[in-house]
């Protein structure tokens, strides 16, 4: 069975709650290919599990943390004035029904 | 013992204190007022970062010492990926490559027992915002999205739910003791999920692993396990093991039940990553053992010394070391020279009677250490008999005014020899009959006569000295 | 508007012209430049004059990408899924400007989210070259570029995740700069990958991004990957005085021999490269071609593609059209939710969320996202190691001049050449890189590109500003080539 496929591609993209065209789905696939055969070749480079990953752009020097001070919320109007439905002070959305996580 | 043991792993989310939130400025604290305490990065509008808060890093590490956990040489943040309407971002900023804490261990007592629960790891992340739900609408208020939220992961080495709950209230009254959290169930403030398989007492693998998510009370978390027990031990007893699926479940508080969410195979991935906006952070040593000096004396090691060092009773000691409050209360007390047995006796009885009814805390009640003094002091010196110490007490805190107020010459003992002989004669020449009866032999009414001299003296008459003339003047 | 910000400033000192001519006159330029190449998304018609102080930046227009946030200004991202927010808070680095007194004209077209190459993903359409309107200017930073070029402003603001401010600058014939990972806050801007994410300028010579960038760096309390550049100052420091300075160059890059078939383009782009490098000499610096391993070299475009998908997928996940964006239509609020998402991604960028998804996935992040992190570093040491030798790496800018429109393909091909991806290095070290036109080829623009070590921008602009100041190529405004 092929590694990549149309319906790992959908399946994929429906838990980005994202709908794909068949080409969509197409352009990845082929896409797929490309990366995996490059990656591989990373795979295949010396000693490289031994190298740590980067994982932010600078990691050389101390950071510091904010005090824990508070600053003034923000105000209702600008909290909202993007947001299509409201009730209230809240944003309303259809009845959330069961949980997700 | 019962038929099967039961393997039992929590999860413990607790909301910490904090002035501002874990990644914003805006204000921690619960408002009936819906979106009052948001910024922008709460809600994550396009563009926004998160920045760490040192006060909630610091008491992330004080408990993560508290749980003798490892700490990281740097700490790292993860993102973990989902879609829900209460998470703002699309994911919720937690730890996982370098947690806080990790391979920990606290002891428990249980039954008289102490028991060792293995920590897995404890960890610092953000509380979601929350739906209000009506009729068919939802409401999204955002005022709890970026709370700080500690969340503590044990092994799997609980084995009953008797175990698990006494677990969480240790944890519960060891974040109150280090001011961390307010630890309240009712506000909402821990939320649990648990883990829970059953096995044969002399297998040697566990059983099927079943996880009930969100159980929001102790007594949720111990109904849940105990119907999951059941639940789990009458498949096995039909020798129908097998149906016991590796799964999610969810606690029905109403129903009494746990019901089924999803199948293993339908678990999420959460794409956990390290956050890139979240630099690394180096834990200084030095930060650590500021951080350690602060952690206070903690209820089972102050529970031991006060059995051994002030000879308080087991109980009694349980007592006062179960609130951190009361424990320094205690502690006051005895500096102020207050004898150790009085002032446990004093505290768990009437004062903690007193705080349950009028449902305030010690620290409201306005009888201080120091007022307490007058009063023990009064007695000691034999002025005041317990009974009256007791009315002054219950006198002080009813109007508000110092004991001493209360304690009148008119209240103190009568102790004088010769003025209570004179009483005494008084009643004695009254009661003639009486004497003459108790002289032929009825010694039960020697009683009878100190309970005139009590009337008589309203209750003020030193009792052993009035015992004492009343022998002496009968017997002869 | 065809001058350098400090001549400006001198004429609003002295009275020549006002601060209201200026956006006159910008805003009138904006207008023709949006007829013929679709360069924004917003034009500001009450641009409001600012008093002028001493301050360069005051009184003087200029451009900002519609990646920043803008507050009560329309700011989209070039997205549908954000084609009506307004935010109500500035970008840091937007406010920094607006404190100098600088006067935002426009907001600019990019590539959907700065996704793209192009400059033709952006929800409005695609922006032409200004320097003939056949070609794309290359993205993502495509409105920004091609309204410096135009003479709209002397400066826009860009931001930069692969090449997307570099590129375009090159594209374009401008100067594009973006300094060291978290000197400029990026705050307010709207997220693609955020351990690549760099905030820049483009303008139209060394001088004036170094007096841009000094005003919109800083320490920002809301970012905490930013650090304390105070000590550094970028136009103070430009004194052209190079002797002694060393470069290097790559010669897997600059060597034609290394490439099969090359174009007559590619030809010229890499001999009129190695004329610059005799300029380079002739003003005192060494100038040396160093060898790297190409296996190393080729797995550049690869470890970005990874990186880049995994952490936009996961930073454009807030855009789910509920507390803003126009709500999706569905029986629940997934499917809603859904259906926002759906139809506001463009499909280059739902590609990019599917990949980053799948090298996110728990089963492939050791193979797929470890692994390009651990290359990432790789590359970034192998740069790092150049630099203790090397005040800087000096490389030409893409394999040519802007490609047409018709064949700007934006999807990731086998035979991806290094020679277009090398910038992204300076996304995965966070190191200052500036890219300064070099010459023409067929009347249109080339560049070439220096890249230094961290904090070390002061140098790296130096650099920029003594071999711009000994080529014919500084402030120029694009000239169309005609098509006869």
């Amino acid at each position: 069975m092929p590694k990549f496929t149309s319906e790992l591609v959908n399946d994929l993209a429906k838990k980005l709650l994202i709908g794909l065209t068949p080409e969509e789905n197409k352009i990845v696939l082929d896409e797929f290919l490309i990366i995996d055969e490059n990656l591989q070749k990373v795979e295949k480079f010396e000693n490289i599990k031994s190298v740590e990953p980067m994982t932010h752009c600078l990691d050389d020097f101390i950071y510091t943390l904010r005090e824990d001070e508070i600053k003034p919320s923000i105000s209702i109007e600008n909290a909202l004035r993007n947001c299509e439905k409201v009730e209230g002070r809240e944003v309303e959305v259809p009845k959330v029904v069961g949980g997700e996580n | 013992m019962s038929k099967y043991k039961a393997v039992i792993g929590l999860e413990m989310h607790c909301e910490f204190k904090s002035n501002s939130k874990v990644f914003s400025s805006a204000r921690n604290s619960y408002s009936e007022i819906p979106n009052e305490n948001i910024s922008a990065v709460d809600m994550a509008f396009p563009g926004i970062l998160p920045v760490v808060n040192k006060k909630c890093v610091r008491d992330a590490l004080m408990m993560s010492m508290v749980l003798h956990c490892k700490q990281p040489e740097f700490m790292y943040f993860d993102r973990k990926n989902y879609y829900y309407p209460d998470l703002p971002k699309g994911y919720q900023i937690t730890q996982m490559t370098e947690p806080v804490g990790i391979d920990g261990c606290i002891e428990i007592e249980c039954n008289g027992e102490r028991k060792k629960v293995f920590i897995h790891d404890i960890h610092l992340e953000e509380d979601t915002a929350s739906l209000d739900h009506y009729y068919d609408t939802s409401c999204i208020d955002y005022n709890r999205a970026g709370v700080p939220l500690v969340e503590l992961v044990t092994e799997p080495c609980l084995n009953s739910a008797e175990e698990a709950v006494t677990f969480l209230e240790t944890m519960r009254s060891i974040y109150k003791y280090c001011d961390v959290s307010e630890a309240d169930t009712k506000k909402g403030q821990i939320r649990c999920d648990v883990n829970i398989s059953i096995m044969d007492w002399d297998a040697t693998e566990y059983g099927t692993r079943v996880e009930i998510k969100n159980v929001n009370s102790f007594g949720g978390v111990r109904d849940a396990i105990n119907y999951e027990i059941k639940r789990q031990s009458e498949l096995k007893d039909a020798g129908r093991y097998s149906e016991v699926e590796q799964e999610t479940r969810r606690w029905d508080e109403e129903e009494g039940k746990t019901i089924r969410m999803r199948s293993k195979v339908d678990a999420i991935d959460y794409k956990y990553f390290v956050d890139p906006n979240l630099p690394k952070f180096k834990i200084a040593k030095e930060w650590l053992e500021e951080i350690k000096k602060d952690i206070p004396l903690l209820p089972l090691e102050r529970k031991e010394k006060y059995i051994r060092e002030l000879g308080l009773s087991d109980y009694d000691a349980g007592i006062i070391v179960k609130e951190r409050n009361y424990a320094e209360y205690f502690e006051e007390c005895l500096e102020l020279g207050i004898d150790a047995k009085t002032a446990s006796n004093w505290l768990s009885t009437q004062i903690l009677g007193q705080i349950n009814e009028k449902e305030i805390s010690l620290k409201e009640f306005y009888l201080t250490p120091t007022l307490l003094k007058q009063i023990v002091e009064e007695v000691n010196k034999g002025t005041i008999s317990s009974k009256q110490a007791k009315e002054v007490f219950y006198k002080s805190i009813d109007e508000k005014k110092e004991p001493k107020s209360f304690i009148t010459n008119d209240m103190t003992q009568i102790s004088d020899k010769r003025e209570l002989e004179n009483i005494i004669n008084t009643i004695l020449e009254e009661n003639r009959n009486q004497v003459k009866e108790y002289k032929n032999g009825k010694d039960n009414l020697f009683d009878y006569f100190v309970g005139q001299v009590m009337k008589n003296t309203r209750g003020k008459a030193n009792p052993i000295l009035t015992k004492d003339i009343l022998k002496e003047k009968l017997n002869n | 508007m065809d001058k350098t910000i400090k001549e400006l400033h001198e004429m609003l000192q002295n009275g020549e012209m006002t601060s209201k001519d200026l956006i006159q006159e910008s805003l009138k330029k904006s207008y023709e430049v949006q007829e013929k190449y679709n360069a924004f998304v917003t034009i500001l018609d009450d641009a409001k004059e600012t008093p002028v102080t001493n301050n360069l930046l005051s009184g003087i227009p200029f451009g900002i990408k519609d990646n920043y946030s803008t507050k009560d200004i329309l700011s989209t991202g070039s997205s549908n899924t954000l084609k009506n927010y307004v935010p109500f808070f500035n970008a840091t680095a937007v406010e920094k400007l607006l404190s100098a007194g600088a006067v935002p004209i426009n907001k600019t077209v990019l590539d959907e989210f700065g996704m793209g190459g192009t400059g033709t993903t952006g929800h409005t359409g695609i922006v032409k070259n200004p320097w003939d309107s056949t070609r794309i200017t290359a993205g993502s930073s495509a409105g920004s570029a091609c309204a410096v070029a135009a003479g709209v402003y002397p400066y826009a603001l860009g931001s930069d995740t692969g090449d997307s401010i570099r590129k375009p600058a090159a594209y374009c014939g401008i100067v594009g700069y973006k300094p060291t990972y978290g000197m400029i806050s990026r705050y307010g801007l709207f997220p693609f990958a955020s351990s690549l994410d760099h905030c820049g300028v483009l303008a139209r010579n060394v001088q004036d991004v170094a007096i841009v960038v000094d005003t919109m760096k800083g320490l920002d309390d809301k970012d905490m990957t930013t650090w304390d550049s105070s000590t550094i100052h970028l136009y103070e420091n430009l004194d052209g005085k190079v002797g002694g300075k060393k470069l290097c160059y790559i010669k897997e890059l600059c060597d034609i021999e290394n490439y099969e078939n090359p174009t007559e383009e590619l030809k010229r782009h890499l001999e009129n490269f190695k004329e610059k490098l005799a300029i380079c000499e002739k003003l005192g610096m060494e100038v040396v071609e160093v060898s790297i391993d190409k296996k190393l070299l080729s797995a550049l475009p690869s470890v970005y593609v990874a990186i880049s998908c995994a952490e936009a997928t996961s930073n454009l996940s807030n855009l789910t059209g509920i507390l803003f964006g126009s709500r999706g239509e569905g029986r629940n609020i997934m499917e809603m939710m859904m259906d926002h998402r759906t139809k506001g991604f463009s499909p280059l960028i739902k590609r990019r969320f599917v990949i980053g998804s799948y090298i996110l996935q728990k089963e492939n992040q050791e193979r797929y996202l470890k692994n390009a992190q651990r290359v990432r570093r790789l590359l970034v040491d192998t740069w790092k190691n150049l630099f203790k030798t090397f005040d800087a790496v000096i490389l030409p800018v893409g394999s040519g001049p802007a490609k047409h429109l018709d064949s700007g393909n934006d999807i990731l091909t086998k035979n991806a050449e290094i020679l277009e991806e090398h910038l992204q290095i300076g996304n995965f070290g966070g190191f200052p890189s500036i890219t300064i036109p070099d010459g023409f080829i067929n009347n249109l623009p080339v560049a070439l590109n220096i890249t230094g070590n961290c904090y070390d921008d002061e140098n790296v602009l130096n650099i920029a500003y003594a071999i711009e100041s000994a080529m014919p190529y500084k402030n120029q405004i694009a000239k169309e080539v005609s098509h006869e």
